[in-house]
């Protein structure tokens, strides 16, 4: 994971989820088709703009098979007075259904792999230390990241290791499913005598200590971090309030 | 949490991740994207479970996007029944792990079905979308058909997924089972 360089690496940690959060809830208060359609193009150019470009082509990739499955079931296959496309006639109450929906998804799934792209677990950790927060809950997270890539790396080589010892795993789906439990059952026995090893080391580090822990490093919490972080519940409040009484 | 329950969650949670992988490899029509949340439900009990499922849909959505994290819920309530298996005796044979399998499947079915339809308007992952493409042109509505597809699949998945966490329970030495108390009353030891 390398984080992206730009103002969305300089932003506070909380801030990145603050505007994640936000732009999910903001996706869905919005008046359709609209509404969602304008959400997604700001948090594009926001994402181009913060140095995180390469999350908006991610979500596009993401997001296409969902856009095309949304066009066929509602505006295609949809009921209601249809329009013509020229080759193809839609249902139109579908085809904006399907652009809300699918503006929702495209910013939501942008905004949050702009926040991947950006997240450094280090200074995650660091800010969480800063507060005093619970410090179990970001070692769940941060570790979780560090795992799932080395267990995706162990499943491959126990694959790998089946594989030479003659197991095959082509064929029908049943000859397919029984090729689950050799793999599946290695990676989780070696799971569970591993967690041994960690309850240890995490015990001698002292990870269930009752005292509050120093940062190294904080991350700066700005001026404009904080106003980005106490304007958003505002805006989400009154994009809200606005779509119930307006 | 217990030094031991921080090894275990992340652990879990990247089970979960890597079996996708593994049946990505193998071409399996199913997810299998919840053993590591019924394993630790039966293993170490509610919390833990609760932890590993949600934390598992978090960092499903960190990599994909957050747009999937409504099914959170679901992984919440397959912990919650996966202790109800596991105090019940759910994993003591292979067909106690099939009948509990079913009604976990029945039950998640029917919540992705819901959140499928209210929150996605049908459209999801793609194999389940082709299907309930394929069930609307044949004359079902959109909210049955995605009951349906949803319903179908989760039957198979969580039929799967319980049968394969209780095959490991009965395999785990009774060394690694004593060191969690849940795990002795799953298995009855």
């Amino acid at each position: 994971m390398t984080p992206a360089r730009g103002l969305a690496q300089q932003a506070h940690p909380f801030t990145l989820f603050a505007i994640t959060g936000a732009v999910a809830l903001l996706a869905f208060i919005l008046p359709p088709p609209g509404g969602p359609v304008a959400l997604y193009a700001a948090v594009v150019v926001l994402a181009l703009a913060a140095g995180v470009g390469r999350a908006a082509a991610r979500a596009l990739l993401v997001c296409l098979p969902l856009w095309i499955l949304l066009f066929l079931l509602l505006a295609v296959f949809g009921t209601g007075p249809r329009s013509d496309l020229g080759v193809i006639t839609v249902s139109r109450s579908g085809l904006d259904a399907a652009l809300a929906q699918g503006a929702r998804l495209g910013a939501v799934a942008t905004a949050s792999l702009a926040l991947f792209a950006s997240f450094d677990p280090s200074r995650f950790l660091d800010a969480v230390a800063a507060r005093g927060w619970s410090f179990h809950a970001a070692y769940l997270l941060v570790a979780t990241l560090q795992a799932a890539p080395r267990f995706r790396q162990r499943a491959a080589m126990i694959l790998e290791a089946q594989r030479a010892r003659g197991l095959r795993f082509g064929g029908n789906p049943v000859r397919r499913l029984r090729g689950l439990a050799p793999l599946t059952t290695p990676l989780v026995l070696g799971m569970l005598s591993e967690v041994d090893d960690r309850a240890m080391a995490l015990e001698t580090r002292g990870l269930d200590a009752r005292v509050a822990r120093t940062p190294l490093e904080p991350p700066a919490d700005r001026i404009a971090d904080r106003l980005i972080r106490r304007g958003l519940p505002l805006l989400v409040v009154a994009a809200l309030a606005w779509r119930l009484f307006g | 949490m217990s030094p031991r329950l921080l090894a275990l969650v992340p652990s879990a949670v990247a089970i979960n991740l890597a079996i996708g992988f593994v049946v990505n490899q193998l071409g399996l029509p199913v997810y299998l994207d919840t053993v590591g949340t019924v394993l630790t439900s039966a293993l170490a009990g509610p919390v833990a479970g609760v932890a590993v499922g949600l934390l598992s849909q978090s960092v499903r959505s960190l990599y994909e996007g957050f747009i999937w994290l409504p099914f959170g819920a679901v992984q919440v309530l397959i912990a919650l029944l996966a202790v109800l298996a596991a105090a019940r005796g759910g994993f003591r044979s292979l067909p106690r792990s099939i009948v509990w399998g079913l009604l976990v499947g029945l039950a998640a079915g029917l919540l992705s079905a819901a959140i499928s339809f209210f929150v996605f308007k049908g459209v999801t992952a793609t194999g389940v979308t082709a299907v309930t493409i394929l069930l609307t042109r044949l004359g079902l509505t959109t909210g049955q058909a995605v009951t349906v597809s949803s319903i179908g699949t989760d039957l198979v998945d969580k039929t799967l997924v319980f049968a394969l966490v209780g095959g490991i329970l009965r395999a785990l030495p009774a060394r690694v089972a004593g060191r969690y108390d849940w795990a002795l009353r799953a298995l009855a030891r």
